[in-house]
């Protein structure tokens, strides 16, 4: 079973980047488990979301402590929060940001892909000139990352379940797919991708 | 059709399928996404079915007992205070003999406000002549959704589906949908038994004396016992149609245990998963899982738990004064059997607390070393806190 | 399917639920009291000169039923546009919501409908009866004469107007300045009273020999020719160049649009509505008006909404100020002004004056309007003394020079000189002589009475002709008999209009138009006093369900299943409107 943690700001489309994740992971044959931090959502707060696969039924329903690997959509919550609170040793974390971020003995020990999932919604028009909506444009850099889900199953989950504008958020996703770039450990900053 | 899907939509889905006619309901976090998507329907056409919106759970429940009285199939959904302030409304639907259906997603009784999971708020409601089935996942919420209307017009009692705040309201997971073809063969429509009708009007729920009453408190706890045959039989028919069954408890690894754990909700399948890994370690531990809570299938909870030595019940709701309430009745269901098992109470899981596998395993040890349960109800990680006024962060 | 619980299982059910159906038991043998539905008169059509069903108007109203409404109010009158903009409306001071919160704005509900109308140019459906062979003279085509043409017309009566000026419309035409009543819905109006057949000759002034003369050409004669000639001061001076009389002013200022240029500062001496009329005209005209009165500001007979706003213009109005003489002067004139004092407060409120005793003022004017008041042009109009032989009605007197009938209405017999009284008095003076021509002298008192609106001076032409109003009786709907659980407060709607900056350069009518859905807001304050409009509270509130929907033998769309009505009464308690009574079972 791999856990992943999602952060981002109420707005973002953090819990729905979890739900189309478990689409997209059901497609490709996986046993999923998604659900948002258990609370009172608010616009531009701090917000959670959590995804579980599995190749066979998932039977724990507690909270998620232990990730796998961490998504985090807004890069002002990398060091405002503990993006990496209980995170395996080894584990992924995928940031949406324009740059490196500066070094960091808290990052040591996981391994850091960044994707300017921003720009590239912005590009794509989803969501708002103040407020993109950045969770498609990171669904294709996961699936780069994490090899899994193919992205023809993210495709195929952007056009069953976003209402407005399906194309532009599957190009967002390829775009990000191609674009992210993955660097084997940060502290050393190699880019391996 | 598999898909992934929220608990509460499961529900919402179900209650498409079944082709209900009239829905009442007034939003509650976190029973919302039930009648959202349920307002959704009707508004779009996919579900032929007058929701009225009213102004408090009071009269939700007043204008489904209004409906009902026509002899259409109804749906409600509430939680928390909500189901308590329709309290009173619930002896009505049940003393009226009307089969109306609820989903109750669990959450804790305010103050201190609290929005997540706890029983509390059902168990309240357990004398009401309510039936109550409490669910596991998303696909048990669909099915005895389904099932809850097929009982409750065979017995002409009301009923509720019980589902866990978030951690099954809120979770996706895949549910396998039903064809509609299929669940109109398991549920036909409606048909009541008595209904007003303009063409012949009667007095309904008028005076009934002492010389009638108790005969017809009589008739609603002979039906309410009846209930648990008739729920066999409905499986039988379910598990034929749709190759899935459930009964009204669940044991698992029983036949041999010396321990056998008693959950309800979405704890049983976290409990599930400990009781693989005691056992792979050599422990000789069961679980059972209690789906129907009223009636309370005593019956079979006795053929299951009477072989054992210790029983572990983990309640996730209080009755203060007394302890965990689904000790309480398992405690009386074994208390006539001869050299019956020892009941040992936890208290877990309030408020929405995570009951985790570490703490299952706990309260088995614990349930282990014990040799006699000293307290009606042990509470799990109570922390040590100062008596005095406690400002909980927000 | 097995399905087989629902076969074998046998799930006892034992519930509170009669055996027998509840039908069986006719509660209806238990009842005292006995309700029926009983329309009744509302205050505001009691008050209407010509008693208009304003209820049912505004149910109309607010329903959107905007022609159905025009037509009902044409029954009634044939000027809904011009009384919609110059009516007195007492139907708003008698309104019930008036101690709810406001008045209804009923006349600008009147005037919207028939603004709809106009604009959309609908055809009323007029319901013309055969004609009758017979011919009536008309004297005066002020609003008087042409409602009784226009009701003689659509009696089957052919009827000639005699009109003495060059164009039709009375003071309509020649009194009331365009910023209160444009042209446009004049003309509408009267060409609506042609269409029907009526013929007008103008410039056809009749004078006594010509009115004997008459009489041997038509069956009737109506003499509505009005209060044409201003009163006189009786004063020195009072020929003085530079004085004139305000309704030629009028007069002179409507048939020439160019409007003459007035300078300097104009008296205007009188208090109703023809001296406020003037002084606005003279202030549009660029002359400063000032209002000398010799009683106060409260007393003045002209209408109060018209002073606030003449004042608000920059009228000035000088009370308590008789004058003694006129002088002329190089430019101009000097008016010698007694100062008054109250002596006393008469019955109707108005203050009784006196000189006070101080010196004379005196005050000079670039000119000097009077407007004290009018009387008839010639003394055979006047029909003030009525003998033995005559019928009084309530607005109009039917008179006969031997076996002829002659009627007198409009200004010569209303008690108020209004619009609205001259229109109710052509419209009594039609269905008077339509029952003289049809069943004879001694039904017309009996039948304009059967006619009444409530306990006023109106009649309804809906009632004469049998329509379904004469089931109403003619109890006065109070405040009291209201069941204001029903109504919320609600402002009323305010009458829109042109800035004062805006009106006082021009004639631009002041009253601006209202959309459909204020006035349905507005007309949905209306508590439809004494009538049903169905909002079904009856239905709704019977414990027995005694009230059926569906036309009942009376003719409205509910009725009572006597059987089950026990006659508790709830249904008269929980109409709003008082549409219903609640009366003793006969034994």
């Amino acid at each position: 079973m791999l856990q992943f943690r999602f952060h981002g700001r109420g707005g973002q489309g953090t819990v729905v980047a979890t739900i189309l994740l478990a689409k997209a992971f059901f497609k490709a044959g996986y046993y999923v488990q998604s659900f948002p931090l258990f609370g009172v959502e608010r616009r531009g707060a701090p917000v959670e979301a959590y995804l579980r696969i599995d190749r066979e039924k998932i039977w724990i329903r507690t909270n998620l402590y232990n990730p796998d690997h961490v998504v985090v959509l807004d890069k002002t919550l990398f060091f405002s929060t503990n993006v990496t609170r209980g995170l395996k040793k080894g584990g992924w974390i995928l940031l949406n940001s324009d740059s490196f971020p500066a070094a960091n003995d808290a990052l040591s020990g996981y391994n850091l892909a960044i994707v300017d999932a921003t720009r590239i919604a912005l590009k794509h028009g989803l969501g708002t000139r103040t407020h993109p909506i950045v969770n498609t444009a990171m669904l294709g850099a996961f699936s780069k990352v994490h090899g899994v889900p193919p992205m023809d199953a993210i495709v195929g989950a952007i056009y069953e379940e976003v209402a407005l504008r399906p194309e532009a958020n599957m190009q967002a996703a390829r775009e990000a797919y191609e674009s992210v770039r993955l660097f084997d450990g940060p502290a050393g900053a190699k880019e391996v991708g | 059709m598999k898909t992934v899907m929220e608990g509460s939509h499961a529900v919402a889905e179900a209650v498409k399928l079944a082709r209900v006619q009239v829905i009442s309901a007034y939003p509650i976090t976190p029973q919302t996404h039930i009648v959202e998507r349920l307002s959704e329907y009707c508004a779009d056409g996919s579900l032929d079915a007058k929701f009225l919106r009213v102004e408090s759970e009071h009269s939700a429940m007043a204008a489904l007992i209004g409906a009902s009285s026509t002899g259409v199939r109804t749906f409600t959904a509430t939680s928390s205070q909500g189901l308590a302030l329709m309290h009173e409304l619930l002896h009505w639907a049940s003393g009226a003999r009307l089969p109306i259906v609820m989903a109750e997603v669990n959450r804790a009784m305010a103050p201190g406000w609290n929005i997540w999971t706890d029983q509390t708020d059902s168990l309240s409601q357990r004398d009401t002549g309510w039936i109550q089935i409490y669910c596991e996942d998303g696909q048990e919420a669909l099915d005895r959704t389904l099932q809850a209307f097929r009982l409750a017009e065979s017995v002409n009692l009301p009923a509720m589906v019980i589902l866990d705040a978030f951690f099954l309201s809120h979770t996706y997971e895949p549910v396998d949908i039903p064809d509609q073809a299929k669940v109109d063969e398991f549920l036909p429509p409606y048909e009541p038994k008595f209904l007003l009708d303009p063409g012949n009007p009667c007095a309904f729920n008028q005076l009934a004396p002492p010389d009638v009453y108790m005969e017809m408190r009589f008739s609603i706890q002979t039906a309410m016992q009846s209930a648990i045959g008739v729920l066999e039989e409905i499986q039988n028919d379910f598990s034929e149609i749709f190759e899935r069954s459930y009964g009204s408890i669940e044991p698992v690894e029983c036949d041999d245990a010396d321990i056998i754990l008693v959950t309800s909700g979405t704890v049983t399948s976290t409990c599930k998963e400990v009781i693989e890994k005691l056992r792979s370690a050599g422990e000789k531990v069961g679980l059972l899982k209690i789906s129907l809570f009223r009636p309370f299938p005593g019956e079979a909870v006795r053929k299951v738990l009477s072989r054992t030595r210790k029983v572990a019940v983990v309640d996730r709701n209080c009755s203060f004064g007394s302890g965990g309430i689904f000790a309480q009745e398992i405690r009386s269901a074994l208390c006539n059997v001869p050299d019956h098992p020892l009941v040992y109470g936890y208290v877990a899981g309030l408020g929405g607390r995570d009951i985790t596998p570490e703490l299952l395993e706990d309260i088995y040890w614990q349930t282990k070393n014990t040799d006699f349960p000293e307290l009606d109800s042990f509470w799990m990680g109570i922390r040590e806190v100062k008596d005095g006024i406690i400002c909980s962060g927000s | 399917m097995k399905n087989s619980n629902r076969a074998n299982m046998c799930v006892p059910l034992l519930i509170p639920r009669s055996y027998k159906t509840s039908e069986e038991n006719k509660t209806g043998s238990w009842r005292f009291l006995r309700p029926r539905y009983l329309e009744k008169t509302a205050p505001c059509s009691s008050a209407c000169p010509v008693g208009q069903d304003i209820p049912r108007i505004q149910m109309l109203a607010v329903q959107g039923s905007f022609k159905e409404a025009w037509e009902l109010l044409l029954s009634e009158n044939p000027f809904p546009g011009t009384c919609g903009r110059v009516c007195f409306h007492p139907c708003e001071s008698a309104c019930n919501r008036l101690e709810f919160d406001e008045a209804v704005a009923i006349r600008m509900i009147e005037r919207f409908l028939a603004d709809t109308a106009s604009r959309y140019e609908l055809q009323p459906r007029l319901n013309k009866l055969a004609e009758k062979g017979k011919k009536v003279a008309i004297i005066g085509s002020g609003p008087g004469g042409l409602s009784a043409a226009y009701f003689l017309a659509l009696l089957g009566y052919s009827c000639d107007v005699f009109e003495s000026s060059n164009k039709p419309g009375g003071m309509l035409r020649w009194a009331i300045p365009f910023y209160r009543l444009p042209l446009k819905v004049l003309e509408e109006e009267i060409a609506r009273i042609e269409s029907l057949g009526v013929r007008i000759f103008c410039n056809h002034h009749v004078e006594f020999e010509k009115f004997k003369h008459l009489r041997s050409n038509y069956d009737a004669i109506f003499v509505s020719c009005g209060y044409q000639k201003g009163r006189r001061l009786n004063i020195p001076g009072e020929e003085s160049p530079g004085v004139e009389d305000g309704l030629t002013f009028l007069r002179e200022l409507k048939s020439d649009p160019s409007s003459p240029s007035l300078h300097g500062s104009v008296a205007v001496i009188g208090g109703g509505n023809t001296a406020i009329d003037v002084a606005r005209s003279v202030l549009r005209c660029g002359a400063k008006p000032v209002i000398v009165y010799r009683r106060r500001k409260e007393d003045m007979r002209a209408f109060g909404e018209e002073i606030k706003m003449a004042l608000d213009e920059g009228v000035r109005i000088e009370e308590l100020k008789s004058p003694l003489k006129i002088e002329k002067k190089e430019s101009g004139v000097i008016l010698t002004l007694q100062k008054m004092k109250v002596a006393g407060i008469d019955e109707s409120g108005r203050a009784a004056i006196e000189p006070d005793n101080t010196d004379p003022e005196i005050v000079s004017y670039d000119r000097v309007f009077v407007a004290i008041g009018t009387e008839p042009s010639e003394p055979w109009y006047v029909c003030d003394s009525c003998s033995g032989k005559d019928i009084k009605l309530y607005n109009s007197v039917m008179r006969f020079d031997g076996q002829f009938p002659v009627i007198f209405g409009g200004d010569l017999t209303t008690e108020a000189k209004t619009v609205t009284n001259a229109i109710a008095s052509g419209k009594e003076a039609a269905m008077a002589l339509d029952v003289l021509f049809r069943i004879g002298k001694d039904f017309v008192l009996p039948e304009i009475s059967r006619c009444r609106v409530g306990n006023g001076l109106s009649v309804s032409m809906e009632i004469y002709l049998n329509g379904e109003r004469k089931n109403r009786v003619s109890h006065v709907v109070s405040y009291a008999e209201i069941n204001t659980d029903y109504f919320n407060l609600i402002p009323r709607t305010p009458q829109p209009r042109l800035l004062r900056e805006e009106r006082i350069n021009s004639f631009s009518e002041i009253d601006l138009k209202i959309s459909g859905s204020v006035a349905m807001k507005e007309a949905g304050r209306c508590f439809n006093c004494g009538i049903c409009n169905h909002c079904d509270n009856c239905y709704l509130f019977c414990p027995e369900i005694a009230v059926k929907r569906q036309d009942s033998e009376e003719g409205g769309l509910r009725a009572i299943n006597y059987d089950y009505c026990k006659g508790c009464g709830l249904c008269v308690v929980e109409c709003p409107r008082n549409a219903m009574v609640l009366e003793e079972e006969s034994a």
